[in-house]
């Protein structure tokens, strides 16, 4: 009865350039952390299941540090700068490093010489401890968010494709007055009786508060009609930042591995690891330089998602993010940078399309679905090259 | 001759071992305890079939929960159904073992439906499939009103033979230990070691792939049924990702292809959690460490897993000096503890902090994970299996010389 | 070999009873002072629960055991955190008031790291621990496993914030402090439709949620009764952090507002994207139900959240003694979290607070008479309102009040009896 409400009947057109744009915002998130998947898979060839929590505690390290400039719980601080977030940034970024490091040596390096499964699941025990040992340390209960106020670039902007009728406008212009006028008599009513509010009205100020109502009902229902007519994309300030700072990073990330020394040692070892140790690479310091550069990129996304969506934390912050991420890294091609960007965006862009077309319900599982297709056709991903291995 | 005695012989211990802790857990423990028996079986039965996948045929395949939820959800809504709803009686026991073919079937449909791209898929790019068809089954149940939705589906009528939780672990055990030894499983382990060259020699690679996948599931949907009716209620959140990573933690903690290690772990990875709810100080009280006890105990433990492996990685020594400089490490690990504890007591939000230990349970359970992995990866048992011979070996008597197949 | 028993049978005829009389059991107008009605609903209510016939556990020595399972590790653990507290407060105050007839009163915890088949393994490993009766949970889903554990023995259970409505219909061992599901999706119904003149509602789901989805269902059936219109329906899963494609597909449809009826979690970014897809806080009302309630729902959802309404079983403002008294004592035990992080923390000091004082009226010192004693309680003056138990099959009919998000906290708007809602 889900599956098919009205299938074409329902589309509704007018939404669909805004939920593209939707789509790219998404996906540009899930890339971001999907590259750090790819660039650990690419090197070692290990599924870093650990990724989310590193992500998880980017945003953590976030909050901790908008804590430190002054907007903690129950803050008067209304100003802030874009100094404040770039600071929050990359103090991510940095801690992100150095836990992913920290990790690699620990947990990952002391397996490289065994099988790849153990390494798994090595992975997954890590991650299951960042999860439940961080649950006991981190603030979580209840979970806290950034403070809004850290953030100077709030709202957002509209992009009018089609306007609304003109006669809406108008209404609004016309209601307008009149709304103020009479909430403002009932306002000042509620100011002399201060024992009433407006659900618990004595039989004397009943007529101001219906008049109140009727005049703001008026306006309203103009209002959601501007809303709710013409073609309009949404652009959140919040998201264009993301967008631009992902796309900025992942540049800086291609320019790094494919002009610099250490990104193309990255390549060699990806390429074949003990060739690469043949050559004179230094093979352990090539996977440390990955994983700094992969958990950067997670810290990024995760500061990025804790300030501008005011998500509150819990342990598991990461869970979600990290395994969609997963699956656009493997549909790209698990291994290819390209690749990530390119399946992350996807997946955002057909998630959005899922809800467009009226499934919500099942928005989670498209990205699955898209990923059997295309694996089904591609074995290797999109753009990721085949190659004979085994477990 | 002497092939099926041995077999036979097990088999009849396996049957009569069934019914000796059905009848040992009814006379002397308390239901909490019975629980912990059959959620044991079942992980074993899990965990066994797997290894079938993982292990034996070398598939990489980190969904296993997603048959055990078709099972669940099969036989669970047919019971409910016909019983519940339809009002009729049916003896119980038959019927459970109806829904268990049932639950199978349908979870080995989908194990089929699974398995098809193992034929193009390989390692990583097949594992995220299951992975990924798991998530599907859970979002669609989750969705489907008729089963429950995301609340549950109850009323499923109660039938909670312990012996037959254990028959099939052990009916399980039977059948991927025995399939080894013939020579159509032997095809089974030529694909785990080199696809190529066992398709060159004429094996059937697809047959093979894809039987390992219906067998593996079928089991799952199987034990997926007795949990339901032995739960009565069944939630979209008991087959979570996790669960499958738990089961596949077994599988590999046990030792890759090793049943008798995935059987093993299966039955210690399901009991640490709930020993670990019991952690008493010797007053009886409910055990209190203070946060910084946990962290300083946590850098212990890295501490002496780092010298362990060093000494296990060089490879020296004879037995004697090895279980020597074990034991120093240990001591070491004890004294260490309170010293760190100590250097971190003035940091006042983690001596201020009192973490009861009924909460650390989880994150014991991971490190233990962590710390046998690096110690042993592996794998417990590694590629070792229990046998008769080893038995005879232990009491000090010559092995029967016998073709083993490295499994 | 054990064949199905005959409990089985009478329980599912059982079951299917209570959900024919559920439609039409009269609400007890008079619930709060009232006790001669209520007699007559007890008897006809004490057959429709299946009584437990296991013994249960018996007190012994000095010290009297009481368990209570929580989520001390998962996805609920703030809630989980905040019921352990609360509890733990209550049994605190009951032992330095001298106990229960002398007796000192232990809380025995039981992880059920917000799975279900382990809030049962919880709950069945407290009651070989020897416990006389069980509270928890604050999910419907754990409670309903736990439940049915503590029916098979014998043992009373309080359920904290379980809210789903079947739940009672377990057995007569079962209770709850909590009003349900198709109390409070309909305050909300009625708050919207007919306080705020709400006609075209949509509603965002968090599909992950039996909570969620329960509420946004009830809610979704008295408000079209009313004669209002749900003009969609959207779906989220806890944990995700985007939802901007949903409430892009909300803003065409022209809703007057939207009902939210997920955990305060996601209802925070739900609100700030809700405004900055231009749906301004006056044209489009946001509403939600008791998940919402949080000290930290002002600072996730920001000025975004400020004027909406939501559902509560109490409020800090709120000048009856027991609340104030209730919120003084928290601010001294717990320093560091002044407030209660959740409306989890009053429940669960209202349920602790309730089997001790049903300890003390018991007439027998074991699970049996423990859970007569519970069964028996009048007008039990709690922090979340007045409970009665006493002939109304576990579910206290309970007063729920509604409360505006203002810039400086909660504010109460109006409360609602059980009687004036329409469902």
């Amino acid at each position: 009865m889900h599956l098919f409400p009205h299938l074409l009947a329902g589309l509704e057109f007018r939404t669909l350039p805004e939920q593209l744009v939707n789509g790219l915002f998404l996906g540009a998130i899930y890339a971001l952390i999907a590259l750090g998947y790819t660039m650990v898979y690419g090197v070692l060839r290990l599924i870093n299941f650990a990724h989310g929590e590193v992500y998880m505690l980017g945003a953590y390290t976030a909050l901790f540090v908008s804590y430190a400039l002054g907007f903690g719980v129950g803050s008067t601080v209304t100003s802030s700068s874009v100094l404040n977030l770039l600071i929050m940034l990359l103090a991510s970024m940095t801690v992100c490093s150095i836990v992913g490091v920290v990790i690699e040596r620990f947990a990952y390096r002391p397996m490289r010489s065994h099988s790849r499964i153990a390494s798994l699941i090595t992975a997954i025990g890590v991650s299951l401890f960042l999860q439940y040992a961080g649950a006991l340390f981190l603030p979580n209960s209840p979970p806290p968010s950034i403070n809004e106020q850290v953030n100077p670039f709030r709202g957002s902007t509209q992009l009018t494709l089609v306007g609304p009728p003109a006669s809406a406008l108008q209404a609004i212009r016309d209601a307008k007055p009149a709304a103020e006028q009479a909430t403002a008599a009932f306002n000042n009513y509620l100011k002399a009786h201060p024992t009433e509010s407006e659900f618990n009205i004595s039989p004397a100020g009943q007529p101001l508060r219906d008049a109140a109502r009727t005049a703001e009902d008026k306006l309203e229902s103009a209002e959601r009609e501007v809303t709710g007519s013409g073609v309009t994309i949404t652009i959140r300030y919040g998201e264009l930042i993301i967008f631009i700072t992902s796309l900025i990073l992942m540049g800086i990330l291609k320019y790094l591995v494919s002009n610099t020394r250490p990104g193309r040692a990255m390549r060699a070892v990806s390429h074949d690891f003990d060739s690469a140790s043949l050559m004179g690479v230094n093979v352990n310091s090539i996977v440390t330089f990955t994983f700094i550069v992969g958990s950067a990129l997670a810290g990024a996304g995760a500061m990025m998602q804790a300030t501008f969506k005011g998500t509150p934390m819990t342990t598991f912050f990461g869970l979600l993010p990290g395994v969609k991420a997963f699956v656009a890294a493997v549909l790209g091609g698990i291994g290819n940078i390209p690749g990530a960007v390119l399946g992350g965006l996807l997946m955002g862009v057909a998630e959005t399309l899922m809800i467009w077309l009226g499934y919500s319900r099942y928005a989670d599982a498209i990205a699955f679905v898209v990923l059997i297709v295309v694996l089904l056709f591609r074995p290797e991903g999109l753009l990721g090259s085949a190659e004979v291995d085994k477990v | 001759m002497k092939f099926w005695t041995t077999r036979i012989v097990s088999f009849i211990i396996g049957i009569g071992g069934c019914f000796v802790i059905d009848l040992l857990s009814h006379r002397f423990v308390g239901s909490y305890e019975q629980r912990l028996v059959v959620l044991a079986g079942l992980y074993v039965t899990l965990a066994v079939s797997l290894n079938l996948i993982n292990g034996i045929t070398g598939q990489f395949s980190i969904g296993h929960a997603a048959f055990y939820q078709i099972g669940a959800y099969t036989a669970g809504y047919v019971s409910r159904t016909y019983i519940t709803m339809g009002g009729h009686n049916p003896p119980a026991i038959p019927w459970l073992l109806g829904m268990m073919v049932l639950g199978a079937i349908a979870a080995s449909i989908a194990g089929f439906v699974v398995g098809l791209p193992s034929l193009r898929l390989r390692g990583d790019y097949l594992a995220i499939v299951t992975l990924g068809f798991g998530e599907i089954i859970r979002i669609l149940v989750q969705n489907t009103d008729a089963l429950g939705g995301s609340y549950a589906l109850d009323k499923i009528p109660k039938i909670q033979p312990i012996w037959l939780v254990w028959l099939l672990a052990i009916v399980c055990i039977a059948v991927c230990r025995n399939l080894i030894k013939t020579a159509r499983g032997l095809t089974f382990l030529a694909v785990r070691e080199d696809e190529v060259a066992s398709s060159a020699m004429g094996v059937d690679v697809t047959s093979v792939k894809v039987t390992a996948f219906i067998i593996g599931s079928a089991f799952a949907g199987a034990a997926g049924a007795l949990l339901a009716h032995y739960e009565g209620l069944i939630t979209p959140t008991t087959f979570t990702m996790d669960v499958s990573f738990i089961i596949l933690t077994m599988v590999v903690l046990g030792g890759t292809g090793s049943i008798t290690g995935s059987a093993v772990a299966a039955i210690f990875l399901s009991y640490l959690p709930e020993y670990l709810r019991g952690l008493k100080t010797s007053a009886g009280e409910p055990l209190v460490v203070s946060g910084a006890a946990v962290i300083a105990g946590l850098a212990a433990v890295v501490v002496g897993v780092a010298f362990i492996k060093r000494i296990l990685d060089s490879g020296r020594g004879t037995p004697r000096s090895r279980a020597l400089k074990y034991l120093g490490i240990a001591v070491g690990v004890v004294i260490l503890e309170p010293i760190i504890s100590f250097a971190l007591h003035p940091i006042k939000p983690l001596s201020s902090m009192s973490i009861e230990a009924g909460q650390l349970r989880m994150v014991i359970f991971a490190a233990t994970l962590i710390v046998l992995m690096l110690l042993r990866p592996e794998g417990v048992f590694a590629h070792h299996e229990f046998s008769w011979s080893w038995v005879r070996k232990l009491f000090g008597k010559r092995p029967v010389p016998q073709a083993e197949v490295a499994a | 070999m054990r064949l199905l028993k005959d409990k089985h049978s009478s329980f599912i005829a059982a079951a299917a009873l209570a959900a024919l009389a559920l439609g039409c059991t009269p609400t007890n107008p008079d619930s709060g002072n009232g006790n001669s009605t209520t007699t007559t609903t007890s008897t006809s209510g004490g057959a429709k629960r299946p009584a437990t016939t296991a013994p249960g556990n018996k007190i012994t020595g000095d010290t009297i055991l009481i368990g209570l399972v929580a989520s001390q590790n998962g996805d609920l653990r703030p809630w989980g955190v905040d019921s352990v507290n609360g509890a733990q407060l209550a049994v605190d105050e009951v032992n330095k008031a001298g106990g229960i007839n002398g007796k000192k009163v232990e809380l025995r915890i039981g992880d059920s790291a917000s799975k279900p088949e382990q809030g049962k393994s919880a709950c069945e490993k407290l009651i070989s621990d020897g416990v006389v009766g069980v509270l928890g949970e604050v999910a419907s889903g754990i409670t309903a496993q736990m439940a049915q554990a503590a029916y098979e023995k014998g043992v009373p259970d309080i359920a904290i914030g379980a809210t789903r409505v079947d739940l009672t219909d377990i057995g007569n061992n079962v209770f709850r402090v909590c009003y349900t599901d198709d109390f409070q999706g309909p305050v909300m119904a009625n708050f919207a439709y007919k306080e705020l003149g709400r006609r075209n509602m949509a509603l965002m789901t968090d599909k992950k949620q039996p909570y969620s989805t329960g509420l946004s269902a009830s809610f979704r059936d008295t408000f079209t009764k009313l004669g209002g219109k749900i003009v969609d329906e959207q779906f989220y899963e806890s944990g995700q952090t985007q939802f901007t494609a949903q409430l892009t597909q909300l803003k065409a449809k022209n809703p007057d507002g939207i009902f939210c009826s997920g955990y305060f979690n996601e209802v925070g970014p739900i609100a700030r994207q809700t405004r900055e897809a231009g749906m301004t806080n006056d044209a489009v009302k946001l509403l939600g139900g008791d998940g919402w309630d949080s000290s930290q729902i002002l600072e996730t959802g920001g000025e975004a959240i400020i004027g909406g309404y939501f559902c509560n079983h109490y409020n800090g403002q709120e000048k009856r003694p027991e609340v104030q008294d209730f919120l003084s004592k928290w601010k001294e035990k717990y320093p560091s979290n002044p407030v209660p992080a959740t409306t989890m923390g009053a429940l669960a000091y209202d349920a602790a607070m309730l089997m001790c004082d049903a300890l003390k009226r018991a007439k027998t010192p074991d699970s049996q008479g423990l859970r007569d004693a519970i069964a028996d309680t009048e007008n039990f003056k709690g922090v979340t309102g007045t409970i009665t138990l006493k002939g109304n099959n576990g579910n206290p009919p309970k007063r729920a009040i509604v409360v505006e998000l203002t810039k400086d906290g909660q504010r109460f708007a109006k409360a609602y009896e059980p009687s004036e809602v329409v469902r």
